[in-house]
């Protein structure tokens, strides 16, 4: 069996109307299902970015209608990439939760193990699909799956958090689906290739306004301020593995919405500043905000917004340099907060009242979870030789290249405030030992192995970059390169190296 | 495989090794870090070369690493006392918890600051400056609850200079293009006239190291609440890693000045000079009232890297001679002194100077070093500190002109005696108390370092020459040329030399003439004489009566000086940190968790761009 794109969408869908069925087997099945569909992702991602590499594009024609007129998957480096970076780290999250409570109910797991193999399917959808209309469903099942697992938790916060997150989501899909439909009136395609090219015949108030509504509507599911109100409510309300997924994944689809429309759709004067001052905005609230959290999870997630500004930032910049270097940042805050929420999640669950100073000490007890907690927090700052540390310098390089100078200053004054809040939480850890920890709850064997993992790739990483910079590169190439993508799936079926 | 790399990869290996060592058999975890270092320093010695340039790149950036000579004094001195400080550390540290934890990081800072020595270009200066960062962070807070304030308001301040550091640096690539140091000096980089910026945010990132005024309210805390061990290569060593990044920047400031940029250069030169004396002056004043041996050490440290600065600022021959002997000097003595306290603190338990006293007879090793330490330490002939404060003096008098300047150090050098005096007295003389009788001295694997760096202090005092080959040497490096030095000579400009061998040779005679005549004196009717076999005004002392006058030392000075204590540079940052508090609470209300206001947000946000939509975007 040739392995193909299709397989990333296809295989999920078969295995989500299959567990129901297949549990009735043996009801271990619905735990291990999703696990071995996550690990077929990995492989999907090596065989294709393998491909890649040697041809530079690949593109599949569903149902035997070629571009413009059906619906077609590409994978470029670019998309490539950050696929298999869901990939991985979807099969993480599920090596994670796999058995993270021992006892559960039966009902409420097969539905979880589904959500959440759908919601990272969702995820490569929008990544990898070249039609715009295709990537609102995507979207779409994003939005919904990330919403029910929001309130998977049946108890009042949890149902509050995931209304929160259906109306401003409602929003986000309103408004893309508006622009969608604007655009079709304008161009009368929905193949992002197409409507690129023909992008420059729009009038540019309309122009415009599309591409407010894009921003607005991807702009919620990227966490830009002030349209992330639902974030940090979803995130810390949320069970553990999926606040993980929601700062690895999902926020990453949304990024990638925002930067396909401005990058690739439209050709306009401004967008790249526009970037810039709402990633500051962004980042510089959200971190403000962190500092007086008293919930750890609430304070990672208004963290991981702050982190999402710097990616904007970035792209703000526009230069090669800033793309590789917000790649390498989105690379980054996928594997470290990722890492952090799921330690914080089990330093979390010994806590009754979710607060910070309720498990001060508690390095004791769990000093694995700890130590990656604290690896975690040290590389989420940019201390060297963690890997965090590579992609902010090359932010900051990316900057200085254009002698932006104050926003130099800005970014790294917010990662001064960042150090505040997350060592003050690492010494309590470690430090304060006024409290009796009993009753402890211990991570499962898989669950540290999934979190060793991620700290292992965190060190290498940050000890030898050059691991990953060489992707990165070819992504950031392919990314700023709008004309040989848009000749690749109109002209010539012919890979351009 | 590459010296360079085969050290640092030593140094990793060491500070893992030493991590699970602790968990089979704590006792080795010491031993382990002592012999890491050791090994290092065979190496570095035996095996690098002067000049040695290895090429290699990470990330896609060039790097280099090699030594000079400038950077090759400071190698010295970090190998040299933090061997010592890790061979100290092994009784010291001996009874407490979480060694593991407390020898990997120490490895880890020494490999920092080896890597900044190592390092000749930007991005890898600053990878070990970080590591150096976080590892000194993380022992700073070794001591818990009580020092995590302490360990944060450090964090901070260090993150300011580092941060400060890298806007410098990526500004450097950005303008001039290049990382590599050397290269970054030649394209301009500090030529101080058109990215004036560049220059001054380095030498705030190595000011906070170097604990200069106002950067500098993290050190006294710091420095006194980490174990001594490390406190001793903290202040020691550590602190001159600011002092090599302040000595290369502003040597190559000033020899890039021209006609045109003067006046910045003078500025500068100014601004940098008075901040150094205010540093020692207040520093000096706050020293005086503390009563707690290391806490008064940690200021009295600070007022000694104030001076050094002050050396730097002058840029001249003289001055920044007088600056690298100080500080190579102060590294030794202050390194002796926490070491001192530390074995103080070891063997009664507390450095409070107000409840011990009369140690001199219990532990006399210890006190040999005091004395020595502090002699050098208040720059009394004819040990080394007094050579380093001479030439600082004529260097000031002579070669800048800043008489100003010269009464405000000579101001805090005078006061540095009464700290000094009241170091030595609090911990060592006064009478014997009831509570002490137990003390023994230290174990002799702590005295062996202690005493090795009294005896250095003595050589250097007699001989300086030993110091000023490689200082002359570095200073070669950094563009300055004749510098001339001679083995125990001091010339001033009028010519006139100071042999110090026939000034300690006079010395030395004296004392054993007046040693010689005690001694017959009192030949004759000796009598051995308990502290409290006194009598006063014709009054016996009892047994439990304090004869000693530890408590309210120097009050009159204190009152004197009392306006002075009132405004604390420390209030004003926690001023500064608590606005910023509010500031972080007002912004968290901005997501009042009402869905309602979230969905109001995202139609404002709407309706703002669509209005705006010409002025945001065009074609």
């Amino acid at each position: 069996m040739v392995i193909t794109p299709v397989h990333y969408i296809v295989v999920p869908l078969i295995a989500a109307f299959a567990i129901p069925l297949l549990s009735k087997l043996h009801k271990e099945l619905f735990r291990i299902v999703p696990g071995i569909v996550m690990f077929y992702n990995i492989i999907i991602s090596f065989v294709l970015m393998k491909e890649v590499n040697e041809v530079g594009y690949i593109s599949e024609i569903i149902a035997g209608w070629e571009a413009p007129w059906g619906i077609n998957l590409m994978i470029t480096p670019f998309s490539g990439f950050l696929a298999s970076l869901i990939s991985v780290l979807g099969f993480l999250i599920w090596l994670y939760q796999y058995r993270f409570k021992k006892v559960i109910d039966v009902d409420e797991i097969k539905s979880y193990g589904i959500l959440q193999m759908m919601m990272i399917t969702g995820a490569i959808g929008i990544i990898i699909t070249g039609d715009i209309f295709n990537l609102f469903v995507f979207m779409e099942i994003v939005a919904i799956t990330a919403v029910s697992l929001t309130s998977f938790y049946r108890g009042r916060d949890g149902a509050e958090a995931g209304f929160k997150y259906l109306l401003i989501g409602g929003f986000a899909s309103a408004l893309i689906l508006l622009a969608i439909l604007i655009l079709y009136t304008q161009v009368g395609t929905l193949n992002m290739a197409e409507i690129a090219e023909k992008m420059h015949t729009v009038p540019i108030g309309i122009k415009s306004t599309i591409l407010i509504l894009f921003i607005v509507g991807f702009g919620i599911e990227a966490e830009m301020f002030p349209l992330n109100g639902w974030a940090p409510d979803a995130y810390s309300q949320a069970p553990g593995p999926t606040s993980a997924a929601f700062a690895g994944i999902v926020v990453k689809a949304g990024i990638y919405g925002l930067i396909r429309v401005i990058y690739t759709l439209f050709d306009i004067e401004g967008a790249f500043d526009f970037l810039i001052i709402a990633g500051l905005v962004t980042m510089i609230i959200a971190e403000f905000s962190a500092v007086k959290q008293k919930n750890l999870k609430r304070m990672l997630a208004y963290s991981s917004i702050g982190q999402m500004g710097l990616v904007l930032i970035a792209f703000g910049i526009g230069t090669k340099t800033a793309v590789f270097a917000a790649l390498f940042l989105m690379f980054n805050h996928a594997i470290i907060k990722s890492l952090l929420f799921m330690t914080g999640s089990i330093l979390m669950y010994n806590s009754k009242d979710k607060t910070i100073s309720s498990i001060h000490g508690i390095a004791k007890n769990l000093p694995f979870v700890s130590i990656m907690f604290a690896i975690g927090a040290f590389a989420i700052v940019g201390l060297p030789p963690f890997s965090g540390f590579w992609s902010k310098l090359y932010v900051l390089t990316a900057a200085a290249d254009k002698e932006m100078i104050m926003l130099i200053i800005a970014i790294l004054g917010v990662s001064i405030v960042e150090i505040v809040y997350y060592f003050r939480v690492v010494s309590k850890l470690y430090f304060a030992t006024d409290k009796e920890h009993l009753d402890i709850f211990k991570p499962s064997n898989n669950s540290l192995i999934a979190m060793g993992i991620l700290t292992i790739t965190i060190i290498v990483i940050g000890l030898y970059p050059d691991l990953i910079t060489g992707y990165l590169h070819n992504a950031a190439d392919i990314l700023l390169d709008r004309s040989s993508y848009i000749d690749f799936v109109l002209k010539a079926n012919v890979p351009i190296q | 495989m590459n010296i360079f790399f085969l050290i640092i990869l030593i140094f990793f290996s060491g500070a893992i090794l030493s991590f699970i060592i602790n968990k089979i058999a704590p006792k080795f975890s010491g031993i382990t870090t002592f012999l890491t270092i050791a090994v290092v320093s065979f190496l570095f010695f035996t095996q690098v070369e002067i000049n040695s340039i290895t090429q290699f790149s990470l990330g896609g950036i060039q790097m280099q690493f090699g030594v000079n000579n400038y950077t090759y004094i400071f190698a010295i001195l970090v190998l040299g006392l933090s061997l010592l400080a890790s061979l100290y550390s092994i009784k010291y540290m001996q009874d407490k918890g979480r060694l593991g934890y407390f020898y990997s990081n120490f490895i880890l800072t020494v490999t920092g600051m080896m890597g900044i020595i190592f390092s000749r270009d930007f991005i890898s200066f600053f990878i070990f400056w970080e590591i150096m960062t976080w590892s000194s962070y993380l022992i700073v807070i070794y001591d818990g609850a009580r020092s995590s304030k302490s360990g944060l308001k450090y964090m901070i301040f260090s993150a300011i200079g580092a941060y400060a550091m890298l806007t410098a640096i990526v500004s450097i690539k950005g303008s001039y293009g290049t990382f590599i140091i050397s290269e970054a000096i030649e394209n301009g980089a500090f030529n101080f006239t058109d990215h004036i910026y560049i220059p001054i945010m380095l030498l705030i990132g190595f000011a906070v190291k170097a604990a200069l005024m106002p950067l500098h309210v993290w050190a006294p805390n710091a420095y006194s609440k980490s174990p001594m061990s490390f406190t001793a290569i903290f202040s020691g060593a550590m602190s001159k890693m600011g002092i090599l990044g302040m000595g290369l920047v502003l040597a190559s400031v000033y020899s890039h000045s021209t006609d045109e940029n003067a006046f910045n250069v003078l500025i500068l030169r100014q601004i940098l000079g008075w901040l150094g004396g205010i540093t020692a002056v207040m520093a000096t004043i706050y020293a005086l009232i503390q009563t707690d041996a290391k806490k008064l050490l940690a200021y009295s440290s600070v007022a000694q890297l104030g001076y050094i600065i002050v050396g730097l600022s002058t840029g001249t021959k003289l001055g920044v001679m007088a600056a690298l002997f100080l500080a190579i000097i102060h590294a030794v003595f202050k390194g002796a002194l926490f070491m001192v306290a530390g074995a103080v603190e070891r063997q009664v338990g507390t450095t409070d100077m107000t409840k011990i006293s009369g140690l001199i007879r219990k532990m006399p090793y210890t006190f040999f070093t005091a004395l020595v330490s502090i002699i050098a330490l208040a720059g009394l002939p004819p040990l080394g500190g007094f050579v380093g404060k001479w030439m600082l003096y004529e260097a000031l008098i002579t070669e800048s002109n800043n008489y100003f300047l010269v009464i405000v150090i000579f101001f805090s050098s005078t006061a540095a005696f009464l700290y000094s005096y009241r170091f030595l007295f609090g911990l060592f003389l006064g009478q014997e108390e009831k509570e002490i009788e137990h003390v023994k001295e230290a174990p002799v694997t702590m005295l062996i370092p202690m005493v090795i760096l009294a005896l250095f202090l003595i050589v250097t005092g007699v001989y300086p020459g030993i110091l000023f080959e490689p200082i002359a040497q570095g200073m070669h490096y950094l563009g300055y040329s004749d510098v001339n030095w001679d083995m125990s000579i001091l010339v001033n400009v009028w010519g006139e030399e100071s042999n110090m061998f026939y000034i300690n040779l006079t010395i030395g005679v004296v004392f054993v003439v007046i040693f010689l005549f005690l001694t017959f004196k009192g030949l004759k009717g000796t009598r051995y004489v308990g502290t409290k076999d006194i009598s006063s005004s014709g009054e016996i002392p009892t047994e439990n009566e304090n004869l000693t006058f530890q408590l309210d030392f120097f009050k009159p000075f204190q009152r004197a000086a009392a306006p002075l204590y009132k405004r604390s540079m420390n209030k004003i940052w926690n001023d500064l940190g608590n606005a910023l508090e509010a500031i972080f609470d007002f912004t968290r209300r901005i997501y009042t968790g009402n869905g309602q206001t979230y969905a109001l947000f995202v139609i404002i946000f709407l309706v703002i761009l669509l209005i705006f939509k010409n002025t945001l975007f065009t074609n």
